[in-house]
């Protein structure tokens, strides 16, 4: 039976908890304030260390408004520094990967190493009266973690331990990225027009999963499928139990009992979902590494990494690509559809489509249950200082 | 009869009409047994070539079956094709290098490039009919949106 105006528009005869308020996606103030109480404050993956192999290597990326340039120096460690010169703010570094044991700003050539700081200020005897010099002004530095081989940044000097933020979340991950070195095969980079927790959403929740022709036959029809059973760490990041899934399903598709990553069975399917905006699928024999660069609240940079064992044979990394691709990157099976949904979401409600969004599966914390979505909110609504479910509330209360 | 440079344009273009119909069999009927399909993209970031398919002439023709069974955008992929050069390449084989751009037209109309790269073909011209050994679409766009289930 379809709904009166009165009807839709009233809240959701549910817990809190267990339905959002779909202005969460839309409003530009919810955005401003995340980007602040959120992405400012919290470990952020920027890249894999295989992308700063060498001495010198650097990539460039932006983070919650701030560019920023990461780097390996002479003594093999990463570090990362604010991307814009001390003197007028330009981009010091415009290239998106390189290599380079300093780097000049276009504008006025002031001079940077790779450990920030400034080298070189042209005719600088004309900043004697002011006193403005090199020493103090080298790039400002930012807190860099590297964890199997993930690197991650933190734009709070004040916010905790990379350690203390993920605690054991990435216990399925030791065996698989922690044995043998790995590298970055793919990256695809593709800007969504939706709001990035609409994207995270995906990774978070399976009860989509019939919305994919392949994982409807290689997941869900795998034993064990809805048995799985997620765990939720501190700080809402999340796993589920592993399981066998069946490549072979499909047409021309291998079982994946070949080559697989370091501690896995074959047809093993992990998934590490990390708050607030990064996701690491592992298949088998390739895995994928999402990250996402919110623009706005209806545009999001979402990047996608395949990783592969680093230095293996070219027989090797070609089975490797093959899986990576049946499934991810432009032309694979299953990536077009975790973005057309949440594309689809985005256009009906930015103009006035469904007001509350529901998460109110329970499945005992198993399978299609929505516990790791409600653990997420329960963390956005305690950051944020209002709860997903009225997050135009005046009172400051933290979601249940 | 070998084939004249008329013959392997209009097999070019022929392919691209037929995969803009979404004539996938058509398409498959151009491709010669050992057929086989790449597309590669370089990655400034990682400094290196990116295969974002590889197949042979099986694969892609499961592949392309299966498209209908997709959640799929719901606008049309059209392809502008430019032949620029034919070269021998040896025995009954020609090199051709063909100027690609897509283009995706929205339901409501609106049209944008989807897709700028070029076909870098192999084509067997020693039978009755012209047909493709391989195909390397090379992509200069490297943000095609949530992506495409049907290959360029």
């Amino acid at each position: 039976m379809s709904r009166t105006e009165a009807e839709w528009s009233q809240r959701p005869r549910l817990a809190p908890r267990e339905y959002v308020s779909t202005q969460i996606y839309t409003d530009p103030d919810i955005f401003a304030r995340e980007r602040e109480r959120i992405h400012r404050a919290v470990w952020k993956f920027a890249c894999h260390e295989s992308e700063l192999a060498s001495v010198n290597d650097f990539r460039t990326f932006d983070h919650a408004g701030t560019p920023l340039v990461v780097v390996r120096g002479p003594d093999g460690v990463i570090r990362t520094f604010v991307n814009s010169c001390s003197h007028r703010g330009a981009l010091v570094v415009r290239e998106a990967a390189g290599n380079a044991a300093h780097w000049t700003c276009l504008f006025h050539h002031w001079m940077y190493d790779i450990s920030g700081a400034c080298t070189a200020i042209p005719r600088d005897q004309a900043y004697a009266e002011s006193g403005v010099c090199k020493a103090e002004s080298g790039l400002r530095a930012v807190r860099t973690a590297v964890r199997l081989g993930m690197v991650f940044v933190n734009l709070d000097d004040t916010a905790p331990a990379f350690d203390d933020y993920v605690g054991d979340a990435f216990e399925q991950l030791e065996p698989v990225m922690g044995a043998e070195p790995l590298e970055v095969i793919q990256l695809y980079r593709n800007v969504v027009n939706a709001n990035w927790k609409l994207l995270q959403e995906v990774q978070m929740e399976l009860y989509h999963e019939n919305l994919h022709f392949v994982n409807r036959q290689v997941a869900m029809g795998a034993p064990g499928y809805f048995a799985r059973k997620w765990k939720i760490y501190p700080n809402a990041h999340g796993t589920l139990e592993p399981m066998q899934q069946k490549y072979e399903v499909i047409a021309g598709w291998e079982q994946r009992a070949e080559k697989t990553l370091p501690g896995l069975k074959p047809g093993e399917f992990r998934i590490v979902d990390l708050f607030p905006d990064t996701c690491i699928i592992v298949r088998t024999t390739v895995m994928r590494i999402d990250t996402m660069v919110p623009f706005g609240p209806d545009k999001t940079l979402l990047e996608s990494r395949g990783l592969g064992i680093k230095g293996e044979s070219a027989a090797d990394r070609a089975l490797r690509t093959k899986h990576h691709n049946q499934y991810w990157g432009p032309f694979g099976r299953n990536y077009a559809e975790d973005v057309i949904a949440p594309e689809a979401v985005h256009r009906a409600i930015k103009e006035g489509g469904t007001p509350y969004g529901l998460f109110a599966r329970h499945e005992d914390e198993r399978g299609q249950d929505d516990v790791l979505v409600r653990s997420f909110y329960a963390e956005w609504g305690r950051r944020m200082g209002v709860a997903a479910s009225d997050p135009k509330a005046r009172a400051v209360r933290a979601a249940e | 009869m070998a084939a004249s440079n008329d013959d392997i344009r209009g097999l070019i273009y022929r392919s691209c009409l037929h995969l803009d119909a979404e004539r996938f069999a058509d398409y498959i009927a151009l491709c010669a047994d050992d057929f086989r399909y790449c597309i590669t993209a370089y990655s400034p970031d990682l400094r290196k070539d990116m295969v974002w398919l590889d197949l042979n002439r099986t694969e892609l023709a499961t592949l392309l079956e299966n498209v209908p069974n997709h959640v799929r955008l719901p606008g049309k992929l059209i392809r502008q094709a430019s032949v620029y050069t034919i070269e021998p390449n040896g025995g009954a084989t020609v090199a051709t290098t063909t100027a690609l751009i897509v283009t995706y037209t929205e339901p409501d109309g609106t049209s944008r490039v989807y897709a700028v790269g070029r076909y870098h073909d192999r084509i067997d011209v020693g039978g009755a009919a012209p047909l493709l050994k391989s195909r390397d679409v090379r992509l200069e766009t490297r943000d095609l949106g949530p992506g495409s289930h049907v290959p360029m």
